[in-house]
């Protein structure tokens, strides 16, 4: 009795995040008002995104999500971060319900726990590589020094050493998808959630990066959702969306 | 948040937000950045220029000079003001109380002044010039920027309370006042059309000392030449000193006097000239309506337009007060280097205002150029930001943690 409550725990403390039956739906237009209602105006139309979709996602894991456009996966990533609130179901981070937090808390939580590559890097243009990284640990309260030393040691550990004080325009669009991804690991998060990462990359750049993720999984958990079949086949496992409803889980060699 | 960590944010993001603009500055968004300094930098020109007109106006018969240190003047604003004049209020025996002042340790020079615009004619011409009577001495050097050298020391026609000593005549024209005139050394000029001076010396005036046609001459001769005999009446008191400890012997002079510095006496001289500070104030006011709305709109429509990059800070975990602070920072930079760009562009503008007036219109310059328009177009700059700050702040609000693309 007491072995299975252990290994329960072990299990669950294990799991970073996870969503249950998640819903998002988005209001095309806006509600009408009084008058709007006196004079008939119906509700605007409403449009789901993500459909009772659920998904646990463990430390070490790397999950991807495919599907065609339109399908959810970038909503999904959203709701997994914190940056939107589902409209049905829960998303719980290390046992917390997301939704339970006020938008101020949502943004340290990700501060402290979540890194986001997105497809375009969005690294801010007028700073550095270095300056580019360092920036969430401006966010944290840490001193110029440290925030340079460990700016500098990530970018020396995904192989941009000599480019730490090059901006983002004198890198290559591969260059700058590893400066994202060490912007997104320098607070150590548990969780990093990257969407199409590969999306604006040749193939050669693309597999530099993709290389990258796997050494990222170490320690922590990954989402990312792709169309690229070679970054979907680094995933332990890939559900596939489509009209917002999980369709299938299986690895990635699984059932297409 | 610990005090420390806090205080790191904080300063974190300022420094961000001056390096992020200065590099916008410089590489990445220049006409974007170039062109919103420039919305200010023209508020603040524009602020100078007006400001230099209205102070040139106020002080345009002030009595200035690098070597003096502290004007005595009148309080008008007592009703027991010590004097005797009927539009504005003079001292009185100020040959004697000249006497004790010098008297003091410290003081390298002192004279009454007594400023006048009267009518100083030839055979050919009449024109209004400003007339300085002084106490002349020989620690006393320059008085309005017109060397005293050339003028008989001691006031000779003055001795003992009576005005019968010896007429010198003496009179030092600026160049401009020579040039009206087309007077040269040792010619005759009458003023105020009953006795006749001789120029003993013609000098030119810098620009930042006076803006009209002047002249020098011996105190107790244009006392008498204007009536101000009967009480031995002066404007003012300029006094030259080494010791800034002598200003408290100097506020015992008069019991209804104040003693100012440079910058009190121009302060107080626009104070005091209505035109002056109507359209000092309207300038000001004008800047900061213009610098703010320009500030608001540009910074306004950048931040909407970088709403994306907004999201993204706010998607990293970076909160919606230290994206305030980051566009606070740049807003600060871009107006205060609008202010200082402005500012000496002002100055620039102020020259050339002169130089066209002295060709055109006038002998003198008109406007006041001073170096203290750098700091004041700067923070003018500055307020602008800070008055701009409301805005931006609900504009970062609304537009942050928008839809990432």
């Amino acid at each position: 009795m007491a072995g299975s409550v252990a290994s329960f725990d072990e299990a669950s403390s294990s799991v970073v995040v996870s969503a249950t039956d998640v819903t998002k739906r988005y209001t095309r237009g806006t509600e009408p008002g009084v008058l709007g209602r006196l004079l008939g105006r119906q509700s605007p139309p409403t449009v789901c995104a993500v459909d009772s979709a659920s998904l646990e996602v463990r430390t070490e894991e790397i999950v991807g999500l495919a599907g065609p456009s339109g399908s959810g996966k970038s909503t999904l990533l959203h709701l997994l971060a914190g940056l939107e609130r589902p409209t049905d179901g829960t998303v719980t981070f290390r046992g917390t319900d997301l939704a339970s937090l006020s938008r101020r808390e949502r943004t340290r939580h990700r501060l402290e726990h979540i890194g986001i590559v997105f497809q375009q890097f969005h690294l801010l243009d007028s700073l550095s590589a270095r300056a580019n990284v360092a920036l969430p640990l401006v966010e944290t309260g840490v001193g110029k020094r440290e925030r340079r030393r460990r700016a500098t040691d990530l970018l020396e550990r995904v192989g941009l050493g000599d480019r730490i004080t090059h901006r983002p325009r004198e890198l290559s669009g591969g260059e700058q998808q590893r400066v994202a991804i060490a912007r997104a690991l320098i607070t150590d998060p548990e969780l990093v959630i990257a969407d199409e990462p590969t999306g604006e990359l040749d193939t050669e750049a693309g597999r530099t990066v993709l290389q990258e993720f796997e050494r990222v999984a170490e320690n922590r958990a990954v989402v990312l959702a792709s169309h690229d079949r070679e970054t979907l086949e680094l995933c332990d496992r890939l559900l596939r969306l489509r009209d917002g409803s999980v369709v299938d889980q299986s690895p990635p060699g699984g059932s297409q | 948040m610990k005090i420390r960590e806090l205080l790191t944010r904080w300063v974190g993001f300022v420094a961000l937000g001056i390096r992020r603009t200065a590099l916008r500055a410089t590489h990445t968004a220049r006409q974007r950045i170039r062109f919103s300094g420039l919305g200010v930098a023209v508020a603040i020109a524009l602020l100078v220029m007006v400001t230099g007109l209205s102070v040139g106006l106020a002080t345009s018969t002030t009595v200035y000079d690098d070597d003096i240190d502290y004007w005595i003047v009148p309080d008008s604003e007592s009703p027991e003001s010590p004097l005797v004049a009927t539009d504005s209020p003079q001292f009185s025996s100020v040959h004697e109380t000249n006497d004790r002042i010098t008297a003091i340790d410290g003081v390298e020079s002192s004279t009454p002044v007594l400023a006048q615009v009267l009518r100083v004619g030839t055979n050919e011409s009449d024109e209004y010039v400003l007339i300085i009577g002084v106490i002349n001495s020989p620690a006393l050097e320059d008085v309005s920027g017109l060397n005293t050298d050339s003028l008989t020391p001691h006031d000779p026609y003055y001795g003992d309370g009576e005005y019968n000593g010896t007429w010198t005549g003496d009179a030092v024209l600026s160049e401009g006042t020579a040039e009206l005139l087309a007077v040269t050394t040792n010619d005759s000029v009458t003023i105020a059309g009953n006795r006749s001076f001789t120029v003993t010396d013609i000098e030119s005036q810098s620009s930042d000392v006076g803006n009209v046609p002047t002249a020098l001459v011996q105190l107790s001769e244009l006392q008498h030449v204007t009536g101000a005999t009967t009480y031995d009446q002066a404007d003012q008191f300029v006094v030259s000193t080494s010791s800034p400890a002598v200003r408290d012997d100097l506020e015992g002079i008069y019991p209804q006097s104040s003693v100012q510095s440079r910058g009190e006496m121009t302060a107080s001289s626009t104070r005091n000239s209505d035109m002056a500070l109507a359209l000092a104030a309207t300038a000001l006011t004008v800047a900061l309506v213009i610098g703010t709305l320009f500030v608001v709109t540009t910074s306004g429509l950048e931040l909407v337009a970088d709403r994306q990059q907004l999201a993204v800070l706010s998607a990293m975990g970076i909160s919606v007060g230290s994206q305030i602070r980051l566009v606070g920072a740049q807003t600060l930079v871009l107006t205060g280097l609008g202010g200082i760009v402005g500012a000496v562009c002002g100055i620039g503008g102020i020259r050339l205002i002169n130089a066209v007036a002295v060709r055109t219109i006038t002998t003198e310059p008109i406007a006041v150029v001073s170096p203290w328009f750098v700091p004041y177009g700067t923070g003018v700059g500055l307020f602008v930001g800070l008055l701009s700050l409301p805005f931006l702040v609900v504009v970062t609000r609304r537009v942050t943690g928008g839809k990432l693309g």
